[in-house]
């Protein structure tokens, strides 16, 4: 990875930029990773798949999404000064972290466009009464296409200043459902067939992986104890905001699956609640929330062109976002529209399976390159110690 | 006298240039003066000091410096082009027979404007003294309010033609020296044949010069950039310009005002968060119009809908076509408002205010909303007036971009734009710090304005060398 694609914010003593991310800009991106997208169409699926019980098929992922975050902060902590690419090739060699990339280059672009998908179907189907993707992904492009051309600093820059913005959305929505009298009453789980909550897991695996894009993190953060505590305890807040808000929709519609489609969320669910007199501010609180899931999209876009650079060996970074842009473009409105195609993306179980797979992948290599790599670097620094 | 022609010989119009023999001690000499330039009391002050002198025994210019004109401000030189450059800065040059130096004395003269409180930065409390045109002048008034030995002016001049005078402004003790060496580096290198005002500087000082955003503090009152200064900045000092340039920005520069740290904090904070809202405001609210009425009227609260149907209904344009066009009329009224003269100017206001406006919405033509939207947007913008320009651009397009794409188009675009901004960095420096990066102990001068005993240190936010400003 180019010198000047390094995250930082911090300065040394001659008052330049340390080219290291700060601790805080990557709490705030664990934040928004575990926020983001499980919110929007994965619990129609679970709630169609698990009922009322849905939300524990959730936690059940969230639980391996947080395994993968802990497995990527120790890579981080292993290797503080490697990147992930370098310390891969020390590892395995050049020609296979280039095949490794190749592979993790089309998972983050597989799960850029499931990101890319749920935010544009939240907005067909709730924000808008006509909605045409095919223009509409063109305007999420550029804004894609503007983040590849810049450095992960300025992402991490974007994402301190949104959070706020984030955090005022889910505070009214938290708002709006303990003042407003919304009905707890189904939201104990009924618990009827536990052994299918591991299958229903599989079968929407391509919901997890949210955190393998932190890979770029590696060799380039600032990571005390003290941050990645912080940011352990972030991804946790973020994923239980995320059960919480599954558990009122899970309560609202588990007993009526069969009611449920791509309108059903908690801004709809909430709107019942309050009612039209001040506007639809629960939908206002959830467009807040939904650039959470912009920024989880313009990260996994980001990823997806630094390791096409790696691979293709060039660092024209126009070109390559130009160029994923297109396939985006081609994904989007030929093959996501298609219902069947989405359909197979979303809940197939070998997707799935891949996905999974990849969830898991990642961070345990990032984790064991890490450790090898720590390893050697003690040995060597013995030897030159004597 | 051949060393008299030397220089003569260099204007296309010698008769512009004066030159006078004269003896100068025991030797005989020619004083050049530029007429226009010089203060004809100097000139004749030098010319009595050398009459006087006339007895001794004085041969080099060394000796007429040291005995002659031992009250004036002298240099000697041998290079031409530097001596015809002080004579057209208004310097006296005096030659002797046979030796090929000038005796440079300094005798410049300028008419300036007298100090005086500057248009663009009134204050109710706080100083009122602005910058000028001069220098000099703009120097010393620096120099008055900050008394110290570490004050560093280094000055130079920037154009072929025009040779400028620059200084640059900071303290050797708390700027950090990597900057000034960058600014220094970067000023060295700016090969034009004249620069006239120091605006001419700001796209070689700027990272990014066809940014939207201005990357560089501007102002025009000594205390202002004396308290900048104190912060570890660099100013930077144009002669023949009131505006003095600073390096490098912080974006929060744009919602700070003089005036804000003469107030009591509290109210300070309050006026600065309103400057918040009002960019806010400025910027989105037309856009926003435009995208719930288009796309999303379904958020609008039922009863304020119902009110908005029946203003706009009947209306020939579409909303996003109506509010560019409001829009659009507002920007021609203002820019036709500070082009006229003044006179004619409130009469511009009026008529394209009531009467444009009033007879706009009762033809039908626009609905009533838009204008009120437009208002409060326009109002709004001047609430951060070094941000006009930028807010007047990005609000047209963000209404663009909410009529065709709604929210989803408004949201991208000012997370684009969020972005942008985000990514500038200058001079080591953070454009959108210490926001982004959060910087949590420089808010105390960015959201809020803290009581001044507060600022125990200088902004982590800026590079500087000496971080501790009290204790």
């Amino acid at each position: 990875m180019p010198e000047n694609e390094q995250i930082a914010d911090k300065r040394d003593g001659g008052g330049k930029i340390k080219k290291q991310s700060s601790g805080r800009q990557l709490v705030v991106t664990v934040f928004l990773l575990a926020l983001a997208t499980k919110m929007f169409l994965l619990p129609i699926f679970l709630i169609r798949a698990a009922g009322r019980d849905g939300y524990i098929v959730l936690a059940i992922g969230a639980g391996i999404d947080l395994l993968s975050l802990g497995a990527m902060l120790a890579a981080m902590f292993m290797s503080k000064d490697t990147d992930f690419f370098t310390m891969l090739e020390s590892v395995i060699g050049k020609i296979a972290t280039k095949i490794v990339i190749v592979l993790f280059t089309l998972f983050l672009f597989f799960k850029m466009n499931i990101a890319a998908n749920e935010t544009l179907t939240f907005y067909s189907d709730n924000v808008f009464a006509e909605f045409d993707s095919a223009i509409m992904v063109i305007v999420l492009l550029i804004f894609l296409a503007a983040v590849a051309n810049h450095t992960l600093r300025a992402l991490c820059r974007l994402n301190e200043l949104l959070v706020p913005l984030v955090v005022v959305g889910i505070g009214i929505l938290i708002a709006i459902t303990a003042v407003t009298g919304f009905d707890f009453g189904n939201i104990m789980p009924t618990m009827r067939k536990p052994s299918e909550f591991g299958d229903a897991v599989t079968r929407h695996g391509s919901w997890l992986g949210d955190f393998t894009p932190l890979a770029l993190f590696i060799g380039r953060t600032d990571l005390k104890k003290r941050t990645a505590v912080a940011a352990s305890v972030s991804g946790v807040i973020g994923t239980s905001v995320v059960l919480f808000f599954s558990m009122v929709m899970c309560a609202a519609f588990g007993n009526l699956p069969t009611y449920v489609d791509s309108t059903t969320n908690i801004s709809n669910i909430l709107q019942f609640s309050v009612g039209n007199v001040y506007g639809r501010i629960d939908l206002f609180s959830s467009i807040l929330w939904s650039v959470a899931a912009f920024v989880e999209t313009a990260l996994f876009f980001y990823a997806t062109c630094r390791c096409v650079a790696y691979v293709i060996g060039r660092n024209s970074h126009f070109g390559i976002a130009l160029g994923v842009c297109a396939a985006t473009y081609f994904t989007q409105v030929f093959a996501m529209s298609d219902p069947t195609i989405f359909s197979l993306l979303m809940s197939n179980r070998w997707t799935s399976a891949i996905s999974l797979a990849f969830t898991v992948a990642v961070p345990s290599a990032a984790v064991l390159c890490g450790a090898i790599s720590a390893r050697r670097g003690q040995k060597t620094a013995v030897k030159d110690n004597g | 006298m051949k060393e008299a022609e030397r220089i003569l010989e260099r204007f296309e119009t010698p008769e512009s240039v004066v030159s006078r023999e004269i003896k100068c001690g025991a030797v005989r000499g020619a004083l050049i003066v530029h007429p226009d330039l010089s203060e004809g009391e100097t000139v004749r002050a030098v010319m009595f000091a050398l009459e006087r002198d006339g007895s001794r025994s004085l041969k080099t210019l060394e000796e007429l410096e040291r005995y002659a004109l031992f009250e004036c401000e002298t240099s000697i030189s041998e290079n031409i082009d530097e001596c015809i450059e002080n004579l057209l800065s208004g310097d006296v040059l005096l030659c002797v027979e046979g030796d090929e130096r000038y005796l440079v004395v300094n005798a410049r003269s300028y008419t300036t404007r007298s100090i005086m409180e500057p248009p663009t930065e009134t204050v109710m409390r706080g100083p009122r003294e602005g910058f000028i045109e001069d220098l000099k002048t703009n120097l010393s008034l620096l120099e008055r309010r900050l008394k110290s030995p570490d004050f560093a002016v280094v000055k130079t001049t920037v154009g072929r033609r025009t040779k400028t005078g620059v200084a640059i402004c900071y303290i050797a003790s708390v700027a950090e020296p990597s900057v000034v060496k960058k600014i220094k580096k970067r000023i060295e290198k700016i090969d034009v044949d004249g620069i006239v005002d120091s605006h001419y500087l700001v796209p070689y000082l700027e990272e990014n010069p066809l940014s939207l955003f201005s990357q560089v503090g501007l102002s025009e009152k000594p205390d202002v950039v004396a308290a900048k200064l104190l912060e570890g900045r660099v100013a930077l000092i144009v002669d023949g310009s009131p505006i003095v340039v600073t390096v490098p920005f912080l974006m929060i520069e744009d919602f700070q005002a003089g005036e804000d740290y003469y107030q009591r904090s509290t109210f300070a904070t309050f006026v600065r968060l309103l400057r918040y809202l009002g960019l806010m405001l400025a910027a989105l609210l037309p856009a926003l119009y435009v995208a719930l009425q288009n796309f999303h009227y379904t958020l609008i609260p039922v009863r304020f809908m119902i009110t908005l149907m029946a203003a706009v209904k009947g209306l020939p344009l579409s909303p996003l076509a109506e509010t560019l066009f409001v829009l659009l009329l507002f920007e021609i009224i203002r820019e036709a408002s500070v082009r006229m003269p003044r006179a004619v100017g409130m009469a511009m206001s009026i008529v394209g205010a009531l009467v444009l406006g009033e007879t706009a919405v009762n033809a039908g033509l626009i609905s009533s909303p838009a204008v009120m939207v437009t208002a409060l947007s326009s109002i709004a913008l001047f609430t951060v007036p070094n941000l006009i320009g930028t807010t007047s651009v990005l609000r047209i397009l963000y209404t663009v971009a909410g009529g065709l794409c709604g929210l989803f188009g408004l949201i991208l675009s000012v997370l684009f734009t969020l972005h942008y901004v985000c990514s500038m960095n200058a001079y080591d420096t953070p454009y959108l710090a210490p926001f982004a990066p959060l910087v949590y102990s420089d808010f105390k001068d960015a959201i809020e304005r803290a009581p001044l005993q507060s600022f125990k240190k200088r902004p982590k936010s800026l590079p500087n060398i000496n971080p501790t400003r009290m204790g």
